[in-house]
């Protein structure tokens, strides 16, 4: 590995220190963070290395100066917010199962989850309906920003696959799923929560637009639960009716 | 650069163990990731001003903090905490939980606002003049038993170190000095100093905890 990425003569794996600890003139800074994107292992590392120096500033916490916060609060009010930046997409993600690593994964997961609320296409109106909306949106945020979020994605048995954020801390996970077969119109998907007592109704997946479904929010997660969906008449059964047509373990 | 100090900077050994003081009055200064930053970043980029002031609250200390004692001067830092405040504020539907712990990346952005600060005004002509008007003490105040518990447990780590590993870490982070400035101030080969940071935050890394 040392000659990869212009460091002929150096390690690079020896800055990953002074790099955390931004100890780094501008031009090995750039090298490194070069080298970074070629390295998985290493950016892994450049992670946790910064964690732990950014727990450096614990010591440091200091009472600001007064009026601080109502200048801070006085110019954020004015300035205008950027958009959340391009994730580049990345090619085969789909044939990924779970055991990638979970935080490389939940960038990608975003993407897909934005998608399919595009393409959920909320057409609703109501101020009542734009307030669930927007908890229900704030929940999954929730889920997708939590440190322990992991992500993975299932084939289903019939066609199509699904993908799954989850937090043990939330307490929840969330599930979207492209390409499912189409059931008729007396029939949904609904999803389940499977302990050793059995099955637990965990909601009804949306009718999908464009072959994807809007991401729904599952909460109520226990360690050691399975996940599994199923199609059921209307709106949905107390106990599964039919197969599983997917089902998963979920990682404790 | 001189300096008597102790690092960290006012951070003496036992400054407030378990139950050495009550809780603050206020809630700026207070412990790390108490909240859930993660979900208030969520609301703060959809433009919830009320959401912004939790994070300010949960953060603000933190990040004068870091300004002050890479900087020094008062006003510097609080001019670099409003910059780094501000850009929380418009960046953070740009925060990437892939990519480490919200607390994390706000600190980061501390840390490298007043390092670029502290630099640019290095290469320019009054930083003589800085040296000057540094130096002068002041105290690191962590107002709440949580943010007294996690600075107690940091310079525990930090006090597992080598003395070496320390001092490079501490002169990096706390002063804003990079690995060649540290290995003169020390009188070790620079190899040896990036070495040792590397040894020494692993080591801070897992007494910390640190996934």
């Amino acid at each position: 590995m040392v000659s990869r990425f212009g460091f002929r003569r150096t390690d690079p794996h020896t800055l990953a220190g002074p790099y955390a600890l931004d100890a780094l003139g501008d031009a090995d800074r750039a090298r490194f963070e070069r080298h970074l994107g070629g390295c998985p292992s290493c950016a892994q590392e450049a992670r946790g290395l910064r964690e732990a120096t950014s727990q450096l500033a614990d010591t440091l916490v200091s009472q600001p100066p007064d009026g601080m916060r109502e200048r801070v609060m006085a110019t954020a009010a004015r300035t205008r917010q950027n958009p959340p930046a391009i994730l580049p997409a990345r090619a085969g993600w789909r044939g990924r199962a779970a055991g990638r690593g979970p935080r490389w994964g939940i960038a990608v997961a975003c993407g897909v989850l934005a998608l399919a609320l595009v393409f959920g296409g909320f057409a609703w109106r109501t101020e009542q309906q734009l307030n669930q909306m927007r908890a229900r949106s704030r929940a999954i945020a929730t889920v997708l920003n939590a440190p322990d979020a992991s992500m993975m994605t299932v084939t289903a048995n019939t066609r199509g696959t699904a993908t799954i954020v989850m937090s043990h801390r939330a307490g929840a996970l969330v599930f979207t799923a492209a390409r499912l077969p189409a059931l008729p119109s007396s029939q949904r998907y609904e999803l389940w929560l499977m302990d050793h007592t059995g099955a637990h109704a965990a909601g009804m997946l949306p009718e999908p637009r464009a072959g994807m479904t809007a991401p729904v929010i599952v909460s109520g997660l226990r360690s050691g639960d399975k996940f599994a969906v199923s199609a059921e008449p209307g709106a949905g059964s107390s106990h599964p009716t039919s197969r599983m047509i997917l089902k998963v373990a979920l990682p404790s | 650069m001189t300096d008597s100090q102790p690092w960290p900077p006012g951070g003496t050994q036992g400054a407030g163990g378990p139950g050495a003081g009550e809780p603050g009055p206020r809630g700026e200064a207070g412990g790390r990731d108490r909240g859930d930053l993660g979900a208030l970043l969520g609301q703060v980029a959809r433009g919830d001003e009320a959401a912004f002031g939790v994070v300010y609250g949960q953060v603000a200390g933190h990040v004068f903090g870091v300004a002050r004692s890479v900087l020094r001067d008062p006003a510097q830092a609080e001019e670099v905490a409003q910059e780094v405040l501000l850009e929380v504020w418009r960046d953070a539907a740009r925060f990437d939980a892939g990519r480490g712990t919200p607390m994390a990346w706000v600190m980061t952005l501390a840390h490298r606002r007043s390092v670029d600060r502290v630099r640019s005004e290095q290469a320019s002509a009054d930083r003589e003049q800085r040296a000057a008007r540094a130096d002068v003490p002041y105290d690191v105040v962590a107002e709440t038993v949580a943010a007294r518990l996690d600075a107690e447990r940091v310079r525990r780590c930090l006090g597992s170190l080598t003395e070496l590993q320390q001092e490079s870490i501490t002169l990096a982070y706390y002063r804003g000095c990079t690995y060649r400035e540290v290995a003169g101030l020390l009188s070790v080969p620079v190899g040896t100093v990036k070495t040792r940071m590397r040894d020494g935050l692993i080591r801070l890394r897992d007494c910390l905890g640190v996934e």
